[in-house]
């Protein structure tokens, strides 16, 4: 089986955005981590549909809204609501420990 | 660090046109509003509807029946803010409502999403927006333009060519695979509802039908032809949103049909916005836009202008 991998320090928790999404660039990779009521989820920041900014769109419980089509993402497990996203979008397991958010990349 | 593309949001937000508190503000949703707006909505269809129950057995039916025609084509502006997810803050019920629209005004709300998509991606690229309405060559193309008829024989083409299975090349791209066969379904039964309303129709000898629907609405369109070329004909086809889109500043009832959508260059600069916030979004934007202060009748006077100025290459 492969190892698990290693939890990664990404962000303060609390410069995170109140239930809204903030951007974090980690090496080569521009993220998105989602505040919702039921915890912390992250993703690639890039839309899969025509590469536009996540961080830039508009979030409400646990969808994330591309702002260039409208197309939109379930934060949880990457799955697609609304067209013209059709393909899940890559998420991270993310968790806070010791004040920092943490992901598995 | 792979980049996002440049959009007109991104370059507004890069610029300091924009704050990102700003844009979170902007972009809130509520299905409230909506709501409000159509309840109203209702009303005024069910005034314009009495209108012509009203003028039943007179000529006044004609213009009663266009301005009820003139209310049912604005369908399409409700039909667009669906598109957009930006009426409820409930998102399903954006695609209801998208679909009813739809119904109404002949255009598949599935359809139409993925068409519009494309236009926001390329608004006014010759070849690549798929909703690009030319400046027209003429003054006779100008006006046959408006008469809608062009635009009904592409609209009947397009329908009948998805329930028949097909899609061209254009739309081949701009819809993905996995959404073909939903595409045809669509177009099918939005045929097949017309189909037995138009069976209900004859069986039942109720010709409402077509003094409440069909002839409004093909009376109706030119206005919303008119409308619709003001946003982007005229303007230069380059990629700049500053430039290429026209914001029309027109007055209360005309805002209130269309859902404010006479902001277009704001609509396009941040389409998340919700249509009760472009408003705001104007004061906030109107000096990195271009502004027709004397709303849809000057723009087609910069239209005409710029047709009898060119020399006349339709051949005609
Ligand atoms: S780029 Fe995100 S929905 Fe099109």
């Amino acid at each position: 089986m492969a190892a698990e991998k290693p939890w990664r320090d990404v962000i303060d928790a609390d410069a995170l955005e109140k239930n809204w999404v903030t951007r974090v660039d980690v090496g080569p990779r521009r993220l998105a981590i989602y505040d919702t009521p039921s915890g912390i989820y992250a993703s690639l920041a890039l839309c899969n549909h025509g590469g536009a900014d996540l961080c830039d769109g508009y979030f409400d419980g646990h969808v994330i809204e591309c702002p260039l089509h409208q197309g939109a993402f379930d934060v949880r497990d990457g799955k697609p609501v609304s067209a013209p996203a059709t393909r899940n979008m890559r998420v991270f397991q993310a968790r806070v420990h010791n004040g920092k958010v943490q992901l598995r990349l | 660090m792979t980049d996002a593309i440049v959009t007109p949001l991104t370059q507004a937000l890069a610029e300091g046109k924009l704050s990102r508190a700003e844009l979170k503000s902007f972009m809130q949703r509520s299905d409230a509003p909506a709501f409000r707006r159509l309840a109203i909505w209702v009303l005024v269809l069910v005034a314009t509807t009495t209108l012509i129950t009203l003028a039943w057995n007179s000529w006044l039916i004609w213009p009663a029946m266009f301005v009820h025609g003139v209310v049912l084509v604005h369908h399409f502006s409700l039909q667009h803010e669906c598109v957009h997810y930006t009426v409820f803050r409930t998102r399903w019920l954006n695609d209801l409502v998208g679909q009813i629209c739809g119904l109404i005004i002949i255009l598949p709300h599935r359809f139409f999403r993925y068409e519009h998509c494309d236009h926001h991606t390329y608004t006014q690229t010759a070849g690549d927006d798929p909703e690009l309405i030319s400046l027209p060559q003429s003054l006779g193309a100008y006006l046959w333009y408006l008469t809608a008829i062009p635009y009904w024989r592409g609209k009947f083409t397009e329908v009948f060519r998805h329930a028949s299975g097909n899609l061209n090349a254009v739309e081949k791209r701009f819809i993905p695979k996995v959404e073909h066969a939903a595409v045809f379904r669509d177009a099918r039964m939005m045929l097949g509802v017309y189909g037995v309303l138009l069976l209900g129709s004859i069986l039942t000898g109720w010709s409402g039908l077509i003094w409440y629907w069909f002839i409004p609405l093909i009376l109706g369109e030119p206005v919303m032809r008119f409308i619709r070329m003001t946003e982007h004909v005229g303007r230069p086809t380059v990629p700049q949103m500053s430039e290429n889109t026209r914001t029309n500043l027109v007055s209360a009832p005309w805002r209130f049909l269309c859902w404010n959508m006479n902001f277009h260059a704001e609509h396009h600069y941040v389409a998340s916005v919700p249509f009760h916030a472009l408003p705001r979004l104007h004061e906030k934007l109107k000096d990195h836009i271009f502004v027709e202060p004397g709303g849809y009748l000057a723009a087609h006077r910069d239209i005409l202008r710029q047709i009898l100025r060119r020399p006349d290459t339709s051949g005609a």
